[in-house]
């Protein structure tokens, strides 16, 4: 089992609970494969709610760093409350998301602060493919708009979505390609941080 | 059937869930948030979370149709003609069938970006606008402070809708935002028609809509700069019937609420740090 820490411990502003989020961690990590050897850290940003919502999932010195908003561990209908299964979800998306980092195949990508936004919608897609695959609750046509948003509303955007929603396997280089055909590339560069929210 | 229905009367399905605005207002985590830079509130696509908060934010339009319609229907039935002419009731009448098909719309708009009844809570201080037991002011909160509200939200999200590139989103707000005119034109006209003879109710419903439209402004909400998320829309708003005078009033308004919510969460974040260092009484 990889070894998990969880930030902040306690919690000051919410009434989460550290250890019970680091045990949904724990199981989700065995979900997906992530390497026993593997230590993850989970920084919870509590000052941020609904829909305030964010994750970065970033290998550094070999170790898993999670960073994630407040706001997706909430439950919507009860503000303020935790929602585990929505926990489960979102920390199994990420932990994907590092999994790939941890292989060869996204050797060359960038930290998650350095993603455009294209980028980012793409790979966010096939890590959430895979993850209804795992049998988590996730919201296909919710993903679709957040892909829609960067990539656009067209015939092209949607055919690519079905193969990142439906993939496997697939390389950096092939998110690269896919943020070509669909005209994401080329979206002039935004002065807004794409890792805004984590920067305090 | 009853009349003069209270907010806390309203008919919802196991979906819903209602929220009371004091949860939000004293969550600890506001006043943190207020002091971040989470971007621009004005939405768009590079702005963080864009696809929650739109979602989140399409939501919130969707309990306010509701809210819209239940107010205009009780328009139709509190009043007796002398109260309120039978004209008038057919005006709300008319406006009922349009929130309806507005609510189905939102529905669908919720259903595009992905999120459905009941993900987020309803806050039910739109209707309560509506339960003003004098019919002019009732008209003056729901008519032209609500609906005046509405045609700012419509013309944002319709920019939303454009600006991303989304046909369906920007299609059904520009048709949403054509029908919220006509509704505030008629909150105009009534309110002119009803108050002919009686400059001093007209006074009091004025400074009621007032009222209403400062709650609307609540934290920056709506305003002219890149911090409000939802724009004043001062050519929709002319068509409807609002004098310049009137909108110059309203961005003065929206601006003061602005800069309060600033100066509150600069005190709220201090007042939280000299509690967590131990500090305070």
């Amino acid at each position: 089992v990889s070894r998990v820490t969880v930030t902040p411990d306690p919690f000051t502003l919410i009434a989460y609970d550290a250890k019970e989020i680091a045990a949904i961690v724990e199981d989700c990590a065995a979900l997906v494969g992530v390497d026993p050897g593997v230590d993850i850290g989970v920084a919870v940003d509590e000052e941020l709610f609904a829909p305030l919502v964010g994750t970065t999932a970033d290998v550094v010195d070999g170790r898993v760093e999670i960073w994630i908003s407040g706001g997706n561990l909430e439950n919507t209908r009860q503000p303020r409350t935790f929602a585990p299964e929505q926990a489960r979800r979102d920390l199994t998306i990420a932990l994907l998301r590092a999994k790939d980092r941890l292989s060869d195949d996204f050797a060359a990508a960038p930290d998650d602060g350095r993603l455009s936004r294209g980028e980012r919608a793409a790979w966010d897609v096939y890590a959430v493919g895979r993850a209804a695959r795992l049998g988590a609750p996730v919201r296909r046509q919710a993903q679709l708009y957040e892909f829609r948003l960067q990539h656009g509303f067209t015939d092209v955007a949607d055919a690519a979505f079905d193969r990142l929603w439906q993939a496997a396997s697939i390389t950096w280089e092939g998110i690269r390609e896919i943020c070509k055909e669909t005209g994401a590339a080329d979206r002039p560069d935004s002065k807004i941080p794409v890792d805004l929210l984590r920067r305090k | 059937m009853k009349k003069f229905l209270s907010e806390s009367e309203l008919a919802r399905d196991e979906r819903f869930v209602r929220t009371k605005i004091e949860d939000r207002l004293f969550d600890p985590r506001g006043a943190k948030v207020a002091a971040r830079n989470t971007g621009p509130a004005k939405m768009a696509v590079d702005r963080p979370a864009a696809a929650e908060r739109s979602r989140s934010l399409m939501h919130g339009i969707f309990v306010g149709e509701i809210q819209a319609l239940e107010g205009a229907g009780r328009t139709c039935y509190d009043f007796d003609d002398d109260a309120a002419p039978f004209q008038l009731k057919l005006d709300m009448a008319r406006q009922c069938w349009d929130e309806s098909r507005h609510c189905e719309i939102s529905v669908k708009l919720g259903d595009h970006m992905g999120t459905e009844i009941g993900e987020y809570t309803e806050s039910t201080f739109l209707f309560a606008a509506a339960c003003n037991p004098d019919p002019v002011l009732r008209l003056c909160g729901v008519n032209r402070a609500l609906e005046g509200l509405a045609i700012d939200v419509f013309s944002s999200m319709k920019d939303f809708g454009s600006q991303s590139g989304d046909p369906i989103l920007e299609f059904c707000e520009d048709w949403m935002l054509a029908d919220e005119v006509t509704h505030v034109k008629m909150g105009s006209d009534w309110l002119r028609r009803l108050t002919e003879k009686d400059p001093e109710r007209r006074e009091r419903a004025l400074e009621f809509q007032r009222t209403v439209d400062a709650i609307f402004n609540l934290g920056g909400f709506r305003g002219e700069d890149e911090e409000n998320p939802i724009q004043l829309a001062r050519k929709f708003r002319e068509l409807a019937g609002f004098t310049d005078e009137e909108q110059d009033s309203l961005a003065e308004l929206a601006r003061q609420s602005t800069e309060q919510a600033r100066q509150m969460a600069q005190m709220a974040t201090a007042a939280l740090d000299v509690s967590a260092q131990g500090g305070g009484s």
